[in-house]
């Protein structure tokens, strides 16, 4: 054990203890005959150095060291033990110590019930070395199995230690862990009591032993899937183990292996269920938990774990109740509606008066509860924000955040109550947190621009945070010329100039440039530009700078001007920042010979950005909240992983496509689709397809795995037929020249649209895979000249209206549905979707299959029966898409909808309402 | 209870008045018989597959009022370097050769004499043995103090003698010897 840093704060008024008259006084060691007495006295004080992280240099440790093994052997047994633990402590920093080994071996046997035992083990795993711990195997693997549980786990514990130093010699002691796993002996405290005389032992009766040897187990067969499995079996057995640390081990392993391995997710399950209602606290808590961790966990299966969760909210300990509610808190971020039926003991803990209970108590009920109950909740936290540490508050924030794009009809409340806490004493990481939750309103909730807009002018006033300051300077630049009186946020801005430092007065430059730039009332224009002729005199090069490039802009007389100062366009970031990174980390020195290439990223408007964002930020919640686990986990991405790896992908295939030559001349890719699986995972061939859309082109990228062990397919191409071949016209396929097992390989189809750039044609495709399957001949690992000539068959796909559609923002619905309708066309259909669940379900798939922004905050249903959906996108030719989605749900029939969309473009609503049919 | 308490009284008081510990430093080359003599010394069985010393052992001897604290060194080169921190302030050291093994006294004889050179050892007595004198091709008393070149060792009291742990012969000479130096 290392006690790294000196703990400074110690109470060292008790005992005077110093290192170097320790270290004077150790020449007591060396007298003759030993008095047992005063040399514990003094190893007392030297492990009281080393325990309050005090460090002997490596001479005077060696010389300590060498003076405490005259004292081995003492008949005194007490001494002894102070000995074994000094020497354990000392061991890291002297030199050396092997000399001890032979006289510890002979401490850690003897009679059982000698007090110095389990302290000789533990010295022993300490001093030994690589070479020499085969000659402690013996001694080890008979103190594993010990009946005295002390030396038991002494045993395990140090096989711990000294597996990453000799790993072959101690896995060969499993069958002794797996006894001491197995043990049950009666159960009792642990005791780790000093007694002066090894007659009157204390008795140790615990079942840690088992926690010590399961952790061992795993350790050595964490490598071993089937081992671990089977090992989790065996103890997950009622009643095979005892103590309940051992079982809480079990759980999260149970809980990894379901994690990992989809096949085992059934048993484990099985196994978890069991442990909720084992008879220990810390195994319930541990087994909801990973219950409410599992990805994909469906509701009948977190039932059972949250209604045992429900139980212990009302237990009359504070840890009980907030063991539970942190759990279901965390829960309820991603899944709130089955933390529902919670609610009403959540409710009676509001008023609790433990703060880190009642704080998650609220947060939590904001997550499941509905619109009514908002402003009770918000008023019961405002009770007593003053209470609690920053932590809790930006825990609170980021609820009332999501809670803002859930319910946008909320906003003024919300609103009211985060300016409101900006005004309180805080650090900066809860001002931040509050800013942001502001910038959000007004990002995405329109009504509340003007009101958000003017409390953080207000803040800007007074704020000791220059970060913060620039950033809500820049955000006035952006929205403040748009607003109804523009010259309000000037005078704010321009105070920035007067009073703040080089930092906030650039920004607030930068932010006024965006008022002259393009503006079209002369008196405001003038207005700026006398500000802006001040800021010349400015003492700092930066502010002269940006006032006279501002000043200069302002009389350019065309577009470019504006364009510059207020570009709506961004880089795809995702996409930008992980070209930047793979050109950084390239290993390929002609790599630097051209430099990075910034018009390859492909550029989005603000409109795309805000689209993603607000996805990103709904579901933000879930993967923060769970913890990364260490090694590799395959399994499916979830929330925002998945939007923002889903974007990075298209904008991989994107790049990829621009380097195949004959693709040149289509231009840029407008839309590519998500994946779609032909196949089942398991099968021979694994065929993906993603369809990409070009102004006149459409590209079917079909990406192929051959599973087969021992085979080789060449020439490797698919033959897609479309339904209709009137509109799309095949011209070349690229093949995959060579595909060996488990390395995917590409085959590009393109087609030419007949009818021009305007057209969207719809097809369904029917595939099948040709190829020379070829055999490897196993004595050479050559393919064999001969192969066979083989097709085979994948499933269909549908080109439908939706891959011609990008997912758009906007703030106000109504305006864009009236606008559309009145220039465009409509359609309408009523489905029945039988086979939907709910109408959460149905939301989220609706909006993925029309491929169509969700507006209003409308993605998430209020109510459990009915729901409207409103979604918005363009086209790949820019026209606008909207839809307006009425469904009711009833127990019976599933989830009935009545969808009407509305074009701007001729056919297209028709298509677009065809892709979910 | 009574005589339970005197006996204690009596016992400290031997201990206190009568009682002599000594410490005793015995080294020699790996395999020259330290553990076994050791062993045989403290009434234990002599046995012929002991494992090398890794590091020091330490075994009380009693004889009379006296305690022979005796510090078993292990022989093998990684140890040697710290013989001498074992020997300083003993009351003898016991240096022991395999007289057999023919081959290995130059060895012997270089560590030993590297060893009295120490300032810290002057004058601790030094207790050179030929252990297994029981076997065939072995070297004599006087052979093996002109082969360790004993004469040369100078200021401190030099014996020699040959043994046999395995025989136990001429232990009790060792014991004798080594009891002169208990009270200095």
């Amino acid at each position: 054990m290392s006690y790294g840093k000196k703990d400074e704060d110690a109470d060292t008024g008790l005992v005077k203890v110093d290192r170097t008259q320790v270290f004077q006084k150790a020449r007591l060691f060396n007298s003759s005959p030993i008095q047992p007495r005063r040399c514990r006295a003094l190893l007392t004080e030297i492990a009281l150095l080393l325990y309050t992280g005090e460090k002997f240099p490596t001479k005077e440790a060696t010389t300590l060291f060498f003076g405490i093994s005259k004292l081995f052997q003492n008949k005194d047994a007490s001494l002894r033990q102070m000995v074994h633990l000094v020497i354990k402590e000392l061991a890291s920093s002297a030199e050396d110590i092997i000399m001890v080994t032979s006289t510890i071996m002979k401490d850690t046997g003897g009679s059982t019930d000698a007090i110095y035992r389990p302290n000789a083990i533990r010295a022993l795993c300490r001093i030994i070395d690589a070479t020499t711990v085969q000659s402690i195997e013996r001694v080890m693997k008979t103190a594993i199995v010990d009946k005295n549980p002390s030396v038991a786990s002494a045993a395990l514990v140090s096989s711990y230690h000294l597996l990453p130093i000799a790993k072959d010699v101690v896995r060969r002691w499993q069958s002794e862990t797996q006894e001491a796993a197995a043990s049950n002996k009666s159960s009792g405290g642990f005791s780790l009591g000093f007694s002066s005389s090894s007659s009157n032992l204390p008795v140790n009766n615990s079942t840690m032993t088992q926690y010590h040897a399961i952790g061992l187990l795993y350790q050595m067969r964490m490598h071993d899937r089937m081992a671990l499995v089977k090992m989790v079996q065996q103890f997950g057995a009622a009643g095979a183990v005892k103590n309940p640390a051992a079982i809480t081990m079990l759980v999260r392993l149970a809980a990894q292996l379901a994690e990992e391995d989809p096949q085992l997710k059934r048993p484990m399950m099985a196994l978890l269920d069991g442990w909720l209602r084992h008879k220990s606290e810390m195994v319930n808590f541990e087994a909801a938990k990973a219950i409410c961790d599992m990805r994909d966990v469906t509701d009948a299966e977190v039932s059972q774990a949250v209604s045992v969760l429900q139980l212990f909210l009302t237990s009359p300990r504070a840890v009980t109740k907030f063991a539970a509610l942190r759990i279901l808190h965390n829960f309820a971020s991603f899944r709130p509606q089955a933390v529902n039926m919670c609610n009403q003991d959540i409710e009676a803990l509001i008023s609790n008066s433990n703060r880190s209970i009642a704080t998650f108590a609220i947060t939590t009920l904001l997550k499941t509860g509905n619109e009514t109950s908002v402003d009770r909740l918000m008023k019961q936290i405002s009770g007593f924000m003053s209470e609690i540490t920053d932590e809790f508050k930006i825990t609170i924030v980021e609820a009332i955040r999501t809670l803002c794009l859930k319910f946008p009809s909320k906003q003024a409340g919300m609103l009211r109550f985060l300016s409101g806490i900006l005004r309180d004493e805080g650090g900066y990481e809860f001002k931040r947190a509050v800013v942001e939750s502001i910038f959000d309103l007004i990002k995405f909730v329109p009504d509340s621009k003007g009101d958000a807009l003017a409390h953080l002018c207000e803040f800007i006033e007074d704020c000791e945070f220059t970060k913060l300051a620039v950033r809500i300077l820049h955000l006035l630049g952006l929205e403040g010329p748009q607003t109804s009186q523009p010259t309000k946020y000037i005078r704010y801005i321009y105070n920035r100039v007067v009073l703040e430092n080089a930092i906030v007065r650039a920004a607030a430059v930068t932010a006024l440039a965006k008022f002259g730039v393009g503006q079209k009332d002369p008196e405001v224009k003038q207005s700026v530009e006398v500000l802006l002729t001040r800021c010349l005199d400015d003492v700092d090069d930066e502010v002269r700078d940006r006032a006279a490039l501002n000043l200069r802009l302002m009389k350019e007389e065309d577009e470019t001007a504006t364009r510059l100062v207020k570009n709506d366009n961004l880089f795809a970031l995702s996409y930008f920042e992980q070209q930047l990174v793979m050109y950084v980390t390239s290993d390929d020195k002609s790599t630097f010979q051209a430099p990075f290439d910034i018009a390859k990223i492909p550029v989005v408007t603000r409109e795309q950005a805000d689209a993603e964002d607000k996805t990103k930020k709904l579901t933000a919640t879930i993967p923060s909240l769970k913890p990364a686990r260490a090694g590799p986990t395959k399994a499916a991405p979830s929330g925002a992983e998945a939007v923002a790896s889903a974007s990075v992908a298209a904008q991989k295939h994107a790049h990829e496509l621009m380097q195949i030559p004959e693709m040149n001349e289509f231009g840029s890719v407008l839309k590519s689709s998500p994946l779609v699986e032909l196949t089942e995972a398991e099968t021979e061939y694994v065929v993906t397809v993603v369809k990409h859309i070009f102004k006149k082109h459409v590209v079917l990228q079909y990406e192929v795995k051959n599973t087969l062990p021992a085979t080789v397919l060449e020439n490797v191409s698919v033959v897609a037929a479309p339904s209709d071949d009137e509109e799309l016209e095949e011209l070349f396929i690229i093949q995959a020249e060579k595909l060996e097992t488990d390395i995917p390989g590409k085959v590009y189809v393109a087609f030419r649209k007949l009818n021009g750039g305007a057209s969207l044609p719809v097809s369904t495709f029917t595939n099948v895979l040709k190829f020379t399957s070829k055999e490897i001949d196993p004595t050479s690992d050559e393919p064999e000249e001969e192969g066979y000539d083989d097709e085979y068959e994948v499933a269909e796909f549908d080109l439908t209206g939706s891959d011609y559609v990008v997912p758009i923002f906007a703030g106000n619905f109504a305006h864009i549905w009236e606008q559309v309708g009145a220039m465009g066309e409509e359609a309408e259909e009523t489905l029945q979707l039988s086979s939907v669940k709910s109408i959460a379900d149905a939301t989220e798939q609706l909006a993925k299959t029309l491929s169509l922004q969700p507006l209003e905050g409308t993605d998430v249903p209020v109510s459990q029966t009915t729901h409207t959906l409103k979604l918005l996108g363009k086209t790949v030719n820019g026209g606008r898409v909207v839809a307006n989605i009425r469904m009711a749900y009833s127990h019976k029939s599933g989830v009935t909808t009545k969808i009407t969309v509305r074009s701007e473009e001729e056919g297209v609503a028709a298509l677009v309402v065809g892709s979910v049919a | 209870m009574a005589a339970g308490l005197f006996r204690k009284v009596y016992d400290w008081l031997l201990r206190t008045f009568w009682a002599t510990e000594m410490d005793v430093t015995m080294i020699g080359l790996q395999n020259a018989g330290k553990t076994s003599l050791l062993r045989v010394l403290s009434g234990g069985e002599f046995t012929l597959d002991s494992i090398p010393t890794v590091g020091f052992n330490m075994k009380r001897v009693q004889r009379g009022h006296v305690t022979l604290k005796c510090w078993d060194l292990g022989g093998q080169p990684r140890f040697r370097i710290m013989w001498e921190r074992y020997c300083r302030g003993v009351n003898a050291i016991v240096f022991i050769v395999d007289i057999a093994d023919i081959a290995l006294l130059p060895m012997a004889r270089e560590e030993l004499h590297a060893l009295m050179e120490h300032e810290n050892l002057e004058g601790i007595p030094l207790l050179v043995l030929g252990n297994k004198s029981d076997l065939p091709d072995k070297l004599s008393v006087d052979e093996l103090i002109d082969a360790m070149d004993l004469k040369n060792i100078a200021h401190r009291e030099v014996s020699c003698y040959g043994i046999s742990a395995k025989e136990e012969t001429n232990l009790d000479a060792v014991l004798q010897w080594l009891l002169k130096f208990a009270n200095r």
